[in-house]
């Protein structure tokens, strides 16, 4: 198992950057995401709001990787955020949920308000391989990579959002409105993140999967 | 806004995205900094209410639409097979799935 970890300050105060966090696709960075849809939104008892994101990301194996084992380059990812506005605290969730065997990331993102009114950001990600044919450790190490290259990138993205929602708070329009909403060419892909508060860990467990089975189980 | 998985769920997809930005907004800077418990409490069934007035029913007709188009597509067995797999745990769950080795 590979661990990473990072912290990364915005200048913006914590709302706004939740904002862009949640509408982060699409991105010009983020032209992987095929697709990202809400499967589960709710709140939870004290209020907070809890969303299951289910979002489909295109791929690329490396050259060195045996052929014919994963015939589509495509991976569904799942993504549980907690918002917590009074708190001013976000923190997200994510992990891969096919393939699981030959690689699984789980990312935890937490933003989180600072008292000098910017915010922190900080990502942890877990890379494993249950691979074997003595090519764990080459799978575990090239996941990593991409993991860091591709938080660079994700962060470029938010950035870019960011950037937008504070040109249109200058302006009268919302932003998310239909004539006004983020026109990019392409997707984008969300950073994943696990994170844990204590006060929220006992509904941290299985929510994703209790909510995920609801989701699956309506009609 | 991204697109949805299923083409035809897009249009509803995007005006209830549209929906929930305006209504995130206003949810993520409660008015009052130091709010006591019962204003709290007050702030989250205001916005509750809110948003199911607002958001309630577009959420509800793509949530049908995006439920047809998974079951459709058979996404639905990799999700449950992943959640029988690795079933999310804290602190993380096995390197690899225990019925294999």
């Amino acid at each position: 198992m590979k661990f990473f970890s990072q912290s990364h300050f915005y200048d913006d105060p914590w709302s706004i950057v939740t904002l862009a966090f949640f509408l982060r696709y699409p991105n010009p960075y983020a032209s992987h995401v095929l697709s990202c849809d809400v499967v589960s939104r709710s709140f939870s008892p004290s209020g907070t709001l809890l969303t299951t994101r289910l979002i489909l990301k295109r791929g690329a194996m490396p050259r060195w990787f045996p052929k014919g084992i994963i015939t589509r380059a495509e991976s569904w990812v799942v993504e549980e955020t907690e918002v917590d506005p009074f708190g001013r605290i976000v923190s997200c969730k994510t992990r891969n949920l096919d393939h699981v065997k030959i690689m699984q990331v789980e990312e935890t993102v937490v933003f989180k308000s600072l008292p000098d009114g910017t915010t922190l950001q900080h990502t942890e990600a877990r890379v494993r391989s249950g691979f074997g044919w003595g090519l764990t450790k080459r799978i575990e190490a090239h996941g990593l990579n991409k993991f860091k290259a591709n938080m660079q990138r994700s962060r470029e993205g938010v950035s870019l959002v960011l950037q937008l929602l504070r040109q249109s708070r200058l302006q009268p329009m919302a932003i998310g409105g239909p004539e006004n909403s983020l026109i990019f060419p392409a997707v984008s892909s969300p950073p994943t993140v696990q994170f844990e508060l204590s006060e929220t860990t006992p509904r941290a467990q299985n929510s994703w999967s209790s909510r995920l089975k609801a989701w699956l189980r309506r009609d | 806004m991204a697109d949805s998985l299923a083409p035809a769920c897009t249009p509803l997809k995007q005006e209830y995205d549209s929906c929930f930005n305006m209504w995130f907004e206003s949810y993520l800077e409660p008015t009052l900094t130091n709010a006591s418990e019962s204003q709290r409490k007050a702030h989250y069934a205001r916005k509750a209410e809110e948003f199911e007035a607002k958001c309630g029913k577009v959420y509800a007709e793509y949530q049908s639409c995006l439920h047809g188009a998974v079951k459709e597509k058979g996404i639905e067995p990799l999700l449950q097979q992943a959640r029988e797999e690795h079933p999310l745990r804290e602190p993380l769950p096995p390197a690899s799935p225990p019925k294999t080795k």
